[in-house]
């Protein structure tokens, strides 16, 4: 059985006793899979590949319902109401939990284009309040003064990292209370890294963070709670720090002792 | 004789094979350009552009056979375009690999290779013989069916080049599905489609068999579609294979437009694919203004 230690907190998310099944597969992917996710503060996913922690996190705002016939059982509860719901409405529920993912996604379009995307799908056209929202998002998103002067540049034109950091903007434009990161600082360099960590700490003001990371140091320094994951369960969930000093679990001591992974 | 020199004399002897038949696959397109530009470039002249056709020695022109063409081409392109596009983004997008979708695609596939003649035959059957004439309508039909597989395809070839991380970013800002293909999908293989797009006109415009039974031809500058039209293809062969030395003139010039129109059309697709990336940011910077 898995140790779930009790927090302190007021509960964003709750996942409880879920189970996932991709297409197409015998077995599950996530195994009776129960944690809370603490409003304001940052929850790390880690474990090694395969081991589910993108799966739970991809099941967070549903978008494993882009494709056919994957399986949720159990409950995730969102403000005490379960998300897993047939008549759930998704696009309201992905406006309130957006996503970061692994690889940069900037839509060919411009800069500005980009970041008033999900507050144009929301229907504000009045160019004034676009504009103010959009240099806000981009302040919020570390990016503003690097391209104040070229907003009606291609996206494509952005490095790596400040594309990251553009989806980031175009994730808090739309003003979501929770934010998702599919190991977001993979595919960049330290330095980008650097910025997008700081990034995420000073966003948790504002909204309640789940990551999802490869990267143990990052869990580290960034995270309040982590939760260790191995084989499509949950192994251990707790405060970042006893997760890494004094855990439990001998497969979590394991794990972060760099015995496997 | 060392391996190494053994090596590189057989490395030499093959690069001038293939070098020399990479010229002669290119010399065909070139020695076609200049029989047509010997022929053709003494059939043009004025008068080719603005009259009409007439009897044999009485000058007359091909302008009822351009505009014919470039009515039945766009005409096509109207009818085909729509259907292609949205039929290859219901294969991509909707039915994705299920076998209603595949079924789809191996159809298409054989429409694309269907003899030309035998899609001429059935617009017949299906538009010509029961309204009891030849029309712009059935010559329209007919070119649009050859379009709608081309389109179909490079349609759904080119959305699946857009990377489904680029579909899960915007459905994760809350887009419907519909919105996610028109404002992300459709931008980001924009391209690719027009590329498509550029292709079937050009394909489509330089085919005789589905007019033949379909749109059948005209001496006269004929704008209603419910009557035979002229094309560029059937006067070409007609005026080719009369026995009147000024109208055979008139088949190389029709040659030599119709070629010119399609080149046109096929080098304008590829420099704009070229330049497009280069276009776009200051494309962009201009509509902020």
């Amino acid at each position: 059985m898995a140790t779930v230690d009790k927090i302190n907190e007021e509960i964003d998310l709750e996942v409880k006793n879920f189970s996932f099944r991709y297409a197409g597969s015998e077995t599950n992917s996530l195994k009776n899979v129960s944690l809370p996710i603490a409003k304001n503060k940052v929850t790390a996913l880690i474990g090694p590949s395969g081991c589910g922690k993108t799966t739970l996190l991809r099941s967070l705002n549903r978008i494993h319902d882009l494709y056919h016939g994957n399986k949720y059982f159990g409950e995730i509860k969102f403000e005490g109401h379960n998300i897993l719901e047939e008549d759930e409405d998704l696009i309201h529920l992905r406006i309130r939990i957006g996503m970061i993912f692994q690889k940069p996604t900037a839509f060919p379009m411009s800069i500005y284009d980009n970041v008033a995307y999900g507050l144009r799908l929301q229907g504000v056209k009045d160019h004034k309040t676009l504009d103010i929202k959009v240099a806000e998002a981009l302040k919020g998103g570390a990016l503003f003064d690097e391209v104040k002067n070229r907003l009606h540049d291609d996206a494509d034109s952005l490095s790596g990292g400040q594309q990251q950091r553009l989806c980031i903007a175009r994730a808090i434009a739309v003003e979501p209370e929770i934010l998702l990161f599919d190991e977001p600082t993979s595919a960049l360099d330290p330095i980008s890294t650097i910025a997008i960590e700081s990034l995420i700490k000073s966003l948790k003001d504002k909204v309640t963070i789940v990551i999802v990371t490869h990267n143990m140091q990052q869990a580290q320094r960034i995270s309040d709670y982590t939760a260790f994951m191995y084989l499509g369960e949950l192994i251990e969930f707790g405060k970042t720090s006893k997760i890494f000093s004094n855990p439990d679990e001998d497969l979590t001591k394991q794990y972060i002792g760099g015995k496997f992974g | 004789m060392t391996a190494s020199t053994k090596r590189k004399i057989i490395n030499k002897f093959i690069l001038s094979l293939s070098t020399l038949f990479a010229i002669i696959g290119v010399a065909f397109l070139f020695w076609i350009l200049f029989i047509l530009l010997k022929n053709g470039l003494s059939a043009l002249s004025l008068n080719m552009f603005i009259e009409d056709g007439a009897p044999p020695g009485s000058d007359g022109g091909l302008r009822h056979a351009m505009v014919g063409q470039l009515i039945l081409a766009i005409g096509a392109t109207l009818v085909g375009v729509p259907i292609g596009i949205l039929a290859g983004t219901f294969v991509r997008e909707y039915g994705k690999k299920s076998p209603f979708a595949d079924l789809i695609r191996d159809l298409s596939d054989i429409m694309m290779s269907a003899p030309s003649i035998v899609i001429g035959t059935f617009v017949y059957a299906l538009l010509v013989a029961p309204t009891g004439g030849f029309s712009g309508y059935a010559g329209i039909t007919a070119l649009a069916i050859m379009m709608v597989p081309i389109i179909l395809r490079t349609t759904d070839d080119m959305l699946g080049l857009v990377p489904n991380s680029l579909r899960e970013a915007a459905i994760a800002l809350g887009a419907p599905k519909y919105k996610m293909i028109k404002d992300v999908v459709y931008r980001g293989a924009k391209v690719g489609i027009l590329t498509g797009i550029l292709l079937g006109i050009a394909r489509v415009a330089g085919e005789t068999a589905p007019l033949l039974f379909t749109s059948f031809n005209s001496n006269f500058f004929e704008t209603d579609l419910a009557e035979p039209i002229a094309s560029l293809t059937v006067t070409m062969f007609n005026y080719a294979t009369s026995p009147y030395e000024d109208w055979q003139s008139l088949g190389w010039g029709a040659a030599l437009v119709l070629a010119g129109f399609v080149l046109g059309l096929n080098i304008l697709g590829r420099i704009w694919l070229s330049l497009n990336h280069i276009t776009r940011k200051k494309i962009l910077k201009k509509r902020k203004r």
